[in-house]
């Protein structure tokens, strides 16, 4: 079993939780996403992620201001706990094991096209 | 920051809130809330709607509904045996609404058994062989010029060439009841009169009569064989160990060896022959031989089909017309087709078939009626309601009782699912308790139900299917009658229910009115059911029939030597002394076999051809029957063979106000199917008229009718009707026998009351108007149970009040008519409803009938009356007590 379990869509939001440091809600992080990686999030598929991301302990979340805008309902932000940082530490790392163990000749061959 | 003055739809806001997990509710709403704002002020109102709809959708998934895990484990056997000691002991704190929710469930589950039973018997006629659902019967259509014709019955080759070209016929019978003959065993020569009934040798293939002794693959195959039933054995035999042994019949001149004994007939078989000769023992004769070999259209043959799996009955059907046409050309302006009739349609769907054996002196196919199919059907789902609503009445009215245990259930955590399973559950065990109480009454009253039903339904013995559907309904009898109080007790909001607060809208008033008014509406429509066909069946078995059906003993004439003898036997028998008066006939007045009917014209006449039915009757006829001549004269001996007496109708159709010997013409007769030529033109002359006489049913309207002399060309005699005193009658059969017997030892004297027989018309719609009647008491008894117990807690509610105006002067009159005033205002609504329903109903099944009762007022008003006085008397009885009742008792407490 993996130490630390981390999906793609997962470390992209733990990510930006990062990037964003203590201004994470779910929309800033719905816009940073969409802006920085040119992809659309949905709320379904945000929510989803954050929650589990919670449920492994990886976020702890706190209730913040709510506005006229959110029509009074508060905002919950996103910190990023201890073992959130360990499971990111570890997914760069095991990320980077695995690029240099690709032999520099596969890349090569692997990014010219093949007609060439 | 100005706020934008749209909102997103609210349809899906709803729908958002529903199923998303209370814990992230808020959160995300403000996103979609904040994100909606966003997308209002940069793309409009419509793109932002748009987008909040697709961002609802999209979360609606598993991490974000709220998922129901964590409180399932509530439903644990724990959880399910607390329901049901609550429910046990709500069931035994109030034991009066216990009994009476008890008692009516139990006598709704009776009722509706009972009728399904008896329904269910008859929609499942002629199930019991295992191929029934590919048995057809080949049913004949044939059109004479504009006269068509529906006989279920062929040709003998339509039977025999089908097997072979038409690949979608597995197997296929014939057979046939040429008429009726004795049946003797040669060592003891007592004569039975018994139908012949011919079959080949699949016939025993493609049906699963079951045998007790004999190989069903060969019985039938060897010439000279039969199979005779169980009870045919014990009569003839006194024994069923009969195998091998012979038999005959009196018009054949060689035995029968029995290779086979038939059990008995189960009671819905639409089959009840006792006997079955093997078609081969007539393959060798010369008639058979010369006959059948070019017999595609005789009709003589009742021929049934297997088909295989998934053959389509229609385009078989299509193919044997085919097969018929490519063989036989019929004569000009005729048309002939086939279809096939399921097995299982026989009893119900034949109405509009003749029996093949309509040209035979046997009984035809009996038929069901689907009609009262259909009534018994509604019946006994209304009697199951009826029960039903009592039990959601008196539960929402004491609803009350339990506020506390749903408030404490609910502030500790049960879910509203939670305890609507709780009151399902206990409307479950009610029903359940009442089940098997049911179960319990019928089986003791199924024996007498039986007997008089003239069936063999059994609770142990039916197919399981009835039992899946009842068990079914019974299910879904608990879940109507817990369901209402279930939704409205489960609503109500726990604080309130713990506040103690007096929840007024408890068991919403207007709903229980309205089931009140429903179960005395359907009681008070049953009523006048009853009334209606109890005074039609009356009135059919006691209505003038134009004749004397009384004290008539009518005798079968079944040998040769008993119909050319009959002026002697006639003679011999007006000689008993207690004898008064004796007729021959070929057909008896309320016959129940066929009777002739002929195509006439007046002599010369071009005009279309008229049609009547035929009696050949001698002139004793009019004396013995009491039938009023009204015109003209009787019958005189021998010279009057071509002189025939009209009754009105006839009269009325040929014009003929005076009988002054007019000719007509007979040139076709029909014994009940297709007309065919008589061998010479027959022209008798109009002598007489008589009053019009019920001949038939009285469901049918008097038909034009020829009273022909005895020896006419078209219908010999079958009948002597002998006038009886009332006196000793047993002697006076006695003696009639010798007569008959003196004359042929053959001869099995067989006779009927004619007021019997007559009776036997209507004998079923006896055991409907029973059936309904009986149906009616227990709807009306069943609500007037609710009603007590509505009434019951009514005062119980009102005890305070009566007290208050008692003290203050009210009168014990004043207060009654205060407590029943509301009750009886439900039911004169009922009345309301339930008179156009039943006007409108009982009209219609009186259209059946072409003599019978008018719907009147008074019928009306004596089941209004009747359902408003049983009401009185079950509401009365509470409002008496507490209107006597001292004030004392009821206030003294606060």
């Amino acid at each position: 079993m993996k130490k630390y379990q981390l999906g793609e869509f997962e470390e992209i939001v733990i990510l930006t939780i990062g990037i964003l440091n203590n201004r994470a809600y779910s929309v800033s992080i719905k816009d940073e996403i969409e802006s920085r990686l040119k992809r659309t999030v949905s709320f379904g598929a945000l929510h989803t992620a954050l929650k589990r991301l919670e449920e492994k302990g990886y976020l702890k979340a706190f209730v913040g201001e709510s506005t006229e805008e959110r029509a009074g309902r508060p905002r919950q932000y996103f910190e990023i706990t201890a073992m959130g940082k360990k499971a990111m530490q570890y997914a760069k790392e095991t990320r980077d094991e695995l690029w240099k163990a690709i032999p520099k000749t596969v890349l090569q061959v692997n990014l010219l096209p093949q007609y060439l | 920051m100005s706020r934008p003055a749209a909102n997103p739809p609210k349809l899906f806001l709803r729908f958002f809130r529903s199923y998303c997990d209370p814990k992230m509710q808020g959160y995300i709403e403000g996103d979609l809330m904040e994100a909606y704002h966003r997308r209002l002020e940069k793309y409009g109102k419509r793109k932002a709607n748009m987008q909040f709809i697709i961002d609802v959708l999209l979360l609606f998934r598993p991490g974000i509904v709220k998922s129901k895990t964590s409180y399932h484990t509530l439903n644990s056997p724990d959880m399910f045996k607390n329901y049901f000691t609550t429910g046990w002991r709500n069931l035994w704190r109030s034991k009066l609404h216990s009994t009476l929710n008890i008692v009516g469930l139990t006598f709704g589950i009776v009722c509706f058994l009972l009728i399904s039973l008896y329904v269910f018997d008859e929609l499942t006629f002629d199930r019991h062989h295992v191929n029934a659902e590919r048995i057809y019967r080949v049913v004949e259509h044939k059109n004479v010029r504009g006269e068509a014709s529906i006989i279920a019955a062929a040709g003998y080759k339509l039977g025999e060439e089908s097997k072979h070209s038409i690949p979608e016929v597995e197997n296929i019978t014939r057979i046939t009841r040429p008429g009726r003959a004795n049946l003797v065993d040669p060592e003891n020569p007592v004569p039975f009169q018994e139908t012949i009934t011919v079959g080949d040798e699949q016939f025993l293939e493609i049906f699963d009569f079951p045998l007790i002794e004999g190989d069903r693959h060969t019985a039938l195959k060897e010439p000279a064989s039969i199979i005779i039933d169980e009870d045919l054995a014990m009569r003839i035999f006194s024994s069923t160990d009969v195998m091998g042994k012979n038999l005959q019949f009196s018009h054949l001149d060689f035995p029968l060896k029995i290779t086979g004994i038939l059990k008995k007939h189960p009671r819905n078989s639409s089959f009840t022959f006792n006997s079955v000769m093997s078609m081969s023992s007539f393959y060798n004769t010369d008639y058979f031989k010369q006959n059948m070999i070019s017999d595609w259209t005789s009709g003589n043959f009742s021929v049934y089909a297997l088909l295989r799996q998934d053959a389509n009955a229609d385009s078989v059907s299509r193919k044997m017309t085919r097969l018929v046409l490519s063989n036989f050309k019929p004569d000009e302006g005729t048309k002939l087709s086939y279809s096939l009739q399921p097995l299982k349609d026989l009893h119900l769907k034949s109405a509009d078939i003749v029996d093949g054996a309509r040209n035979s002196n046997v009984d035809s196919i009996a038929q069901g009626n689907p009609l009262y199919i259909t009534i018994f059907s509604f019946t006994a789902v209304f009697v199951l309601l009826i029960a039903a609503i009592n039990y959601t009445n008196l539960t929402t009215a004491r609803a009350s009782g339990r506020i506390k245990e749903i408030g404490v259930r609910k502030a500790i955590g049960a879910l509203r699912s939670n305890l609507i399973g709780q009151f399902l559950f206990e409307s479950w065990l009610t029903t359940g308790i009442a089940f098997v109480l049911a179960i319990g009454v019928v089986s003791l009253v199924l024996p007498p139900f039986n007997q008089f039903a003239g069936k063999e339904l059994s609770l142990f013995a039916v197919d399981y299917h009835f039992w899946l559907y009842a068990l079914a309904a019974i299910v879904i009898i608990g879940f109507l009658s817990g369901s209402y109080s279930a939704l409205l007790l489960s609503r109500l909001k726990p604080v309130s229910l713990l506040k103690g607060l007096k929840i007024q809208s408890i068991g919403d008033l207007s709903v229980r009115t309205g089931l009140v008014i429903f179960q005395f509406t359907i009681s008070i429509v049953m009523i006048i059911g009853t009334i209606v066909l109890l005074l039609q069946v009356n009135y059919l078995n006691n209505s003038d029939l134009g004749f004397n059906k009384d004290l008539m003993v009518v005798i079968d004439v079944n040998t040769g030597a008993a119909r050319s003898n009959f002026e002697v036997i006639k003679d011999q028998m007006t000689k008993v002394p207690s004898v008064k008066n004796v007729s021959v006939t070929s057909r008896v007045p309320g016959e129940w076999k066929s009777i002739r009917t002929v195509k006439l014209r007046a002599e010369g006449g071009t005009d279309e051809d008229l049609i009547s039915y035929l009696i050949g009757a001698d002139k004793d006829f009019m004396k013995t029957f009491e039938v009023t001549l009204l015109q003209g004269r009787n019958f005189r001996e021998a010279y009057d063979s071509s002189s025939i007496i009209v009754n009105e109708t006839a009269a009325k159709m040929l014009n003929i106000t005076e009988a002054s010997e007019q000719t007509v013409e007979i040139a076709d007769v029909s014994r009940g199917g297709a007309y065919s030529p008589l061998d010479a033109l027959f022209k008798p002359r109009v002598i007489g008229i008589v009053k019009d006489f019920h001949f038939q049913s009285l469901r049918d309207k008097i038909q034009p009718l020829i009273l022909a002399y005895n020896n006419n060309p078209i219908h010999v005699i079958d009948y002597y009707s002998v006038r009886i005193e009332p006196t000793d009658i047993p002697a006076t059969l006695e003696k009639l026998k010798a007569i008959m017997v003196k004359q042929d030892v053959d001869e099995p004297f067989e006779y009927h009351f004619l007021d019997e027989q007559l009776a036997l018309f209507y004998v079923e719609d006896g055991r409907r108007q029973t059936l309904l009647g009986w149906a009616a008491m227990s709807t009306i008894f069943i609500a007037c149970l609710g009603l007590f117990g509505l009434a019951t807690y009514s005062t119980e509610q009102r005890i305070k009040e009566i007290g208050v105006r008692k003290v203050l002067g009210a009168t014990a009159v004043g207060l009654v008519s205060l407590l029943s005033r509301d009750f009886l205002k439900l039911v004169l609504i009922a009345n309301a409803i339930a008179f156009p329903i039943s006007w409108w109903a009982t009209n219609r099944w009186l259209q059946e009938y072409a003599y019978h009762i008018d719907v009147e007022w008074w019928m009306f008003v004596l089941a209004g009356v009747l359902a408003l006085a049983i009401a009185l008397l079950t509401v009365g009885y509470q409002a008496i007590k507490a209107a006597v009742a001292n004030p004392v008792n009821s206030l003294r407490s606060e």
